[in-house]
């Protein structure tokens, strides 16, 4: 356990400098777009306003308050979003391939280590996970950050004020993923994020254990672990029969959940143990 | 006692070890020697279990390596197996917080050996520097069997004697040691049991000292007459 906590900390130590760029880059992205969303909505209010000549309550009613809803729909805000996910989707390859390529071979080292071999691996996989975490929690921080600065921008007449939680049921399903909404959702959706990791990281090390091969592999463990964890949801959607209820699905996918994650963990302490190759 | 039984090793359709057979004892110096390509590395990361082999055994003291067992034998490989943006300290102190048998009166010893600076970062190393700092991690540990592969490689004079000097030390002394090395000349007269390995097989293996005695050849007189016969 000792060596986990340790290797975790190792892992996040490592990965810092570049999380440190993934946050300056989405709060720099997200401030300055909400500046020039909220600065643009009062440009065009003043403008139709003049033209047509309009109070703030018949502008208002006529196209609409301004919200965060706003600021959330432009891209400034799912610029910086989608570049971390797209970073911390090639930091989890990364994470592992780093270890082998370049001047110092440190996968020795790590594999020399005496703890079990497995705890190198729950530790890459824990670093990933708190960054994820702690992306998510950075936003909704700037969220309430953004809310302020709109506020000094726009005259309060024209802000619909919606709470975070408001603002969470309103916005698009595909930030439900950022921002699930009850703590089943939280548990589906981030236990969802897990398998696809431990399932990626199994898939890593067929392709370290068996390189060329291993590639196969592990494209086919991947496409195999996404075909089982998603058969109930496939099954009655191609067949047509909704047999089961929503609910029912959902023990159903947790269930085998449970499966794909302990066979991945089952099959990547093999590989670690009898099959990688420095 | 590290026992290397009738090991057979493949990388895809190359059979690279075709049984190979030997064992190295605590206290002595056993020195693989072959042609680039003949599979010296393969045995020492198949003794540390980092590549598996086909067939074949390995055991330490009469058990297969397993975690507990890296805190016994360690392998000092040819490139240096910590981050290049460590510090020499901080890699000290990396292998402090994992390694019980850590020894850290002995790691200072080879800091000041070394004439190495612990602030200096290994990425700024030369060569020479970064053999002594991969040798310092893996001789600070107290245990029973060290295994270097190719220390010499590619360093300058100064630095090979300097590390040469390291296994007349009490720094070895003790230890099972396990050597692969093409620079023969600086260890010969160390060398206690020589394994001449030649297309994934061992050769001839023999004590140098009674080879020295009873036949009157050296090491490199040996190896003339095997690879040049």
């Amino acid at each position: 356990m000792k060596s986990y906590l340790k290797l975790t900390n190792f892992e996040i130590d490592r990965f810092f400098k570049i999380y440190l760029v993934l946050i300056a880059i989405t709060v720099t992205v997200q401030i300055i777009g909400t500046i020039i969303v909220a600065n643009d909505y009062m440009n065009r209010a003043s403008r139709i306003m003049n033209e047509e000549s309009l109070q703030t309550s018949a502008f208002i009613h006529n196209y609409g308050y301004f919200s965060l809803l706003n600021l959330m729909d432009s891209l400034w805000f799912f610029g910086p979003i989608a570049f971390c996910v797209a970073g911390l989707i090639f930091y989890t390859f990364f994470i592992w391939y780093r270890d082998w390529y370049g001047k110092n071979t440190f996968i020795y080292r790590l594999l020399m280590l005496p703890t079990s071999r497995l705890n190198v691996f729950f530790a890459k996989a824990t670093a990933i996970f708190l960054m994820v975490l702690g992306l998510i929690a950075l936003q909704l921080v700037l969220l309430y950050i953004e809310e302020l600065i709109v506020e000094l921008i726009v005259p309060l007449e024209f802000i619909q004020f919606t709470s975070i939680p408001q603002i969470m049921n309103a916005i698009n399903s595909a930030y439900v993923v950022l921002f699930p909404k009850t703590f089943i959702e939280f548990i589906l959706i981030y236990g969802t994020g897990l398998i696809a990791v431990f399932t990626l990281f199994t898939a890593i090390l067929l392709e370290r254990s068996y390189r060329w091969k291993g590639v196969l592999m592990g494209a086919g463990y991947c496409i195999v672990a996404s075909g089982i964890f998603l058969s109930p949801v496939l099954i009655s959607e191609l067949s047509g029969n909704y047999y089961l209820y929503i609910g029912e699905i959902i023990i159903l996918e947790v269930a085998l959940g449970c499966i794909i994650i302990a066979s991945s963990i089952w099959l990547s302490r093999f590989l670690l143990n009898k099959k990688i190759t420095v | 006692m590290i026992e290397v039984h009738n090991i057979i090793k493949k990388f895809g359709r190359k059979q690279v070890l075709k049984g190979v057979n030997f064992t190295a004892k605590k206290g002595e110096i056993t020195c693989l020697i072959g042609i680039n390509g003949v599979g010296k590395t393969t045995i020492m990361n198949a003794i540390m279990a980092l590549t598996p082999i086909n067939k074949g055994s390995i055991q330490i003291d009469g058990k297969a390596i397993k975690k507990d067992t890296f805190d016994r034998i360690t392998f000092i490989p040819d490139a240096i197996t910590v981050l290049p943006h460590m510090t020499i300290e901080e890699s000290m102190q990396f292998m402090r917080d994992y390694y019980k048998s850590w020894n850290d009166q002995r790691a200072l010893e080879l800091l000041s050996f070394f004439k190495l600076n612990p602030d200096e970062k290994i990425a700024s190393l030369s060569k020479g520097n970064t053999a002594k700092v991969n040798l310092l991690l893996g001789l600070a540990l107290d245990v029973d069997y060290v295994l270097m592969d190719e220390p010499f490689s590619g360093i300058d004079m100064f630095s090979r004697e300097q590390i040469a000097n390291v296994f007349t030390s009490h720094l070895i002394e003790d230890r099972g040691v396990i050597i692969t090395t093409h620079e023969i000349n600086d260890i010969e007269h160390l060398i206690d049991k020589v394994i001449l390995l030649d297309d994934g097989v061992v050769i001839k293996q023999f004590n140098t000292e009674e080879m020295r005695e009873v036949e009157g050849k050296s090491v490199v007189d040996v190896m003339r007459e095997v690879y040049q016969s």
